[in-house]
Parts: C-alpha cells; structure tokens; sequence
C-alpha cells in the first residue's frame, strides 16, 4: 500500500507542483494519475521512487516512510516504465530485462529464466527477441520490452509514466488490453500516469484527477464520470462524456431485473456483466442475434436484448447533455 | 632499384631509430592526454557549473588556436624562466599533451551529453548507483564518439610532433630538419614518408579498435536492419 501524506513538492524558483496531495493506493489497484501537463501527475509519481524528493508530507509504502530508506534499494524494489521506454540501445533484448536482476545480483540460470518467462508474458518469442538490439524491434515491440522490465524483479510496486504514449492508436489499444489482462494476473500495485481520459477509465481502478497540482476528485471511473466532484471535472471531462460513459457503464448496471431466467442457454456468444457498454455494443455488431446471455463469476444472469442496450445507450445520451 | 638500395643503405637505420623515437613520443604523449582528457570530460559532462565547464573547454579551445610552432617555443621559454631543461622529450611532451587534449576533451563532453536523457532517467529509476550508470550506461553509449576524438588527436600529434625536431626531442622531424638545413631531398623524403604512414596506419588500427569496442547494438550497420511491427 502506498500513502500520500499531504505531500507537497515546490521546486527552486517558487513553482508548486504538487501542493498537500493526500491519496491512498491500496495492495494490487491501479490508481490512474490524470492530468494536463503541468498539473504535477508526473512529479507525483517520481516522489514515489524518490526520482524527486518532496518538499514536505511524506509517502508510505506499506508504512515506511520512502525519505527514511536508501533511494537505490528502494527502486530497486519498484518497477518502473515511461514513455519513451528508455531501452539501453548498446544491450541485447535480454540484457535490458536483466538490468535489475542483475543488480539485485540474482544467479545468471535465474535471469536467464526469467527473461524467457517475461519475454512470453508479454507476447514475444523469447528464442526471436533475447538476442536482438532494440534497433531491431519495433515500437509497439520496444514498448513490450519496457514494460516486462518493469517487472522483472517482480516488484510489488510499478510505476508507469505514459507507458504507451508514443504508441499509434492501434498499437496502443492492442498493449493496454494486453496489460489489463496480464495485470488481472499479476495483481501489482500500480499508479499509472497518463493524460488520456480515456486511457485512464480503461486502465484505473480508480482516478485521481489532478490540475494545478491539486487532488481535484479521486473516485473510480464510472464515478468520476456520473459525479464530478466540482466543476473544473465537469469541464476535464466534458465533450467526452458520452463515449466515457459507454466506456465504464458495465453491462450489470442496464440489466432488466424482469428478464433474468435460470435456465443456462446454448453456448456461444456472450456477455460478461463487467463488459463495459461499448464492449457489449461491439458482441451485437458481430452477432445476428436480438439477445445475449450474460454471465458473471457465480453463473449465468440473463439476457440482454439488443433493443435494451440500445435504449440504455440513448438514456446515456441524453444524460451527457446530448440530443436523444 | 640502385637508388632504392642505396637510399636504405645510406637511410634505413637512421629512419627505424626516428621512426620509433616518433611513436615513442606520440604513443606517451596520448597516454597523458587521454588520462587527464577523461576523467576531465566525465567531470565536465556530468557537473552542474556551467561556468566550469565553458572556462575549460574554452581554454583548451585557446591551446588549439595557438600555433604549434608557437607553443613549443613559448613552453622552451617558460620552462627556461623556471630552469627546467629546454631541449630533448620533456618540453616536446608538454606541448604535444596540450594539443591532443582538446579533441578528446571535447569528444568525451560531447559523448557523454548526448546520451538519450531517458534512457539514464530510466537507469535511475531501475536503481543503478551513478558509478553503474557511468560505466555501464553513459561510457558504452558515448564510445563511439570518444574514440573518433582519439583518432583525430592522434593524427594530428603524429604531424605536430615532428616540429619537436627543432628542440632536440628526435624523431622523424629531425630527418626532416636535416633535409632542410643541407638541401637533400632524401632526408626530407626518409622524414616525412614514414610520419605519413606512422598518420595513416595509427588512424586505421583505432578505428579497427573503435569498432571492436562499439557495442554491437549501436553499431551502424544495425540501423538498416529495423524492421515492422
């Protein structure tokens, strides 16, 4: 677990990053930083790692205090990815994902194997990609390599700084459902910096929104969305409201108490009930069918119809203030 | 071939003995040069006074531009006024280590600042110790540049050290001096010959060591093999 204690950071000259920022962030969630540049998002993060020191409150990981521990231990012990991925050019695909291994002077077999493991993980042959320079690798493959560094001392703890914002749309899309999946595995504790608020309601699981250097809302996506805290949200959000809505609104939220049957269908397609809308429209679209099943981790749930879904959708609509 | 013979006869031993007085003189003036020149850039490239660093680039920057001429004849005086010897290797040393410190200075400076700053942020980040990032992150990358900062000190000490003829420091400039003062051709052709293929043959052998210590992941030819997503 990691605490923000009113911690503030002011850098020489007078400017106020961050100012008495207080958040928890608790064992295995992702918590998004969200902000313009500028609004402190990124020096809040390296405070967590000491990159930068704060001016004054304090940050726990799971009670002490990060001030009172040695900077290189302590990153050592927390993963960390950016965006321009950083990869060391002069080293091999496996020598980059060994760095901290190699620091933490695990045996040579070890890494070996954990390079392999890692370099599976994330979706690269480790017989092609061990042995090549990050010349060799595209973008979106550089940024697979960046990320399984990140954790390949296996840190309870990762910090990621836009990881996939250098990304094209498509590239970037196909990596954070990777993530998301990898990550429901792994379970780490991650705070997550971007300034995409759509990037941030996939991949949070809860946001804090920051302007100024100030906590504007912490609250997980969907509330952020339905309730904004004050007025500069509403405005953060504003245009995107709808699609945003689409993105963190789950399937369960518009299912029709009446239409719930206990019979288990045939199988084929259907709908998990944390399927955000958009994902739901997206079944409909490949599908002839007027109705899918809906599951959750106990069983089956019922049915969703087309015709509901889309009504739901235009409820959505006009709540963002749109034209029903 | 007479002439080719007779000319070895009359030459050949003298030419060896200068040619390795030569090397010998070079080879101790870059070995100085580079000990002071990288520790120096190191410290230049990685402290935040910026004005330390533009006062010593600029006055190894001043060395250059004097002529080389200049400088042995300013150094005999000077080591004169302190009654240190002026004639023979002591002197000729001083100046060829000031001449060849510049572009190792410079290139070593250079190098090093031009390290991608994300990839040392993310060294950071990872929890390498600063000496761990200096040698396993900053000097591999910036290699390639020191290197050519090397060679191009090298070859221009090899031209400058024959001027140390005029001092008693021997070496190939002597042969050339003595072609001067008795008008023989051979003399001049039996200096300057091998201090050419000394240039060209000490070139070739640190780009040969510049390639085998380049990293292969940035080595040029790696560059065209990028390949799609």
């Amino acid at each position: 677990m990691i605490r923000f204690d009113h911690v503030s950071k002011t850098y020489p000259g007078g400017v106020e990053a961050v100012r008495d920022l207080s958040l928890e962030v608790a064992e295995g969630e992702t918590v998004v930083l969200l902000g313009t540049s500028g609004s402190g998002k990124t020096t809040t993060m390296k405070m967590v790692n000491r990159l930068i020191d704060m001016t004054t409150g304090r940050i726990l990981i799971d009670g002490t205090d990060v001030k009172a521990q040695d900077p290189i231990g302590l990153r050592r012990r927390i993963g960390y990815a950016i965006q321009h991925i950083g990869l060391f050019p002069h080293m091999t695909i496996g020598q980059n994902i060994g760095v901290v291994p190699q620091l933490l002077q695990w045996p040579k077999e070890h890494i070996a194997e954990r390079v392999d493991n890692l370099l599976a993980m994330v979706g690269l042959q480790p017989e092609e990609f061990r042995d090549r320079y990050p010349v060799q690798l595209s973008g979106g493959q550089r940024q697979r390599v960046g990320v399984a560094r990140a954790l390949a001392a296996d840190p309870p703890i990762v910090l990621m700084d836009e990881p996939f914002g250098a990304l094209d749309p498509i590239t970037r899309e196909e990596l954070q459902n990777e993530f998301l999946a990898l990550e429901s595995e792994i379970r780490k504790t991650i705070i997550f910096v971007t300034h995409d608020v759509f990037e941030a309601a996939k991949m949070g699981d809860r946001i804090a929104l920051l302007d100024a250097g100030r906590l504007q809302q912490l609250a997980t996506p969907a509330d952020l969305v339905e309730s904004p805290a004050n007025e500069f949200v509403d405005q953060f959000l504003g245009q995107h409201r709808f699609q945003l809505s689409l993105l963190t609104r789950r399937v369960r939220s518009v299912m029709p108490a009446a239409e719930v049957r206990l019979e288990k269908p045939a199988i084929g397609d259907r709908l998990r009930a944390t399927d955000t809308l958009i994902e739901a429209l997206d079944a409909f679209k490949k599908t002839a069918a007027s109705a899918l099943p809906v599951h959750d981790r106990t069983g089956y749930l019922g049915d969703l119809t087309k015709r509901h879904l889309l009504a739901a959708i235009t409820e959505v609509l006009g709540e963002a203030g749109g034209a029903p | 071939m007479n002439t080719v013979l007779s000319f070895f006869r009359k030459l050949g031993p003298e030419m060896l003995r200068r040619t390795y007085e030569h090397t010998f003189l070079v080879f101790f003036a870059m070995a100085i040069a580079a000990a002071i020149a990288l520790p120096l850039g190191i410290y230049l490239a990685r402290t935040r006074r910026r004005r330390v660093v533009s006062a010593v680039l600029g006055a190894a920057g001043v060395i250059q531009t004097v002529p080389s001429l200049a400088l042995i004849s300013f150094i005999v005086l000077l080591f004169a006024l302190v009654a240190l010897p002026t004639i023979g290797t002591l002197p000729a040393l001083v100046a060829l280590v000031l001449y060849a410190l510049l572009p190792i200075l410079r290139n070593t400076y250079t190098g090093i600042r031009q390290v991608d700053p994300s990839v040392v942020e993310v060294a950071t980040g990872m929890g390498m110790k600063p000496i761990q990032i200096l040698f396993s992150v900053e000097l591999p990358l910036s290699l390639p540049v020191i290197m050519a900062g090397v060679r191009i000190s090298t070859v221009w000490t090899i031209g400058i050290a024959t001027l140390c003829g005029l001092i008693g420091a021997g070496g190939l400039g002597d042969l050339i001096l003595k072609g001067l003062r008795s008008i023989q051709m051979d003399y001049l052709v039996a200096g300057t010959v091998p201090a050419a293929v000394l240039a060209v043959t000490a070139d070739w052998l640190l780009g040969r060591l510049e390639r085998w210590l380049t990293p292969e992941g940035i080595r040029e030819s790696h560059h065209s093999r990028v390949e799609g997503e």
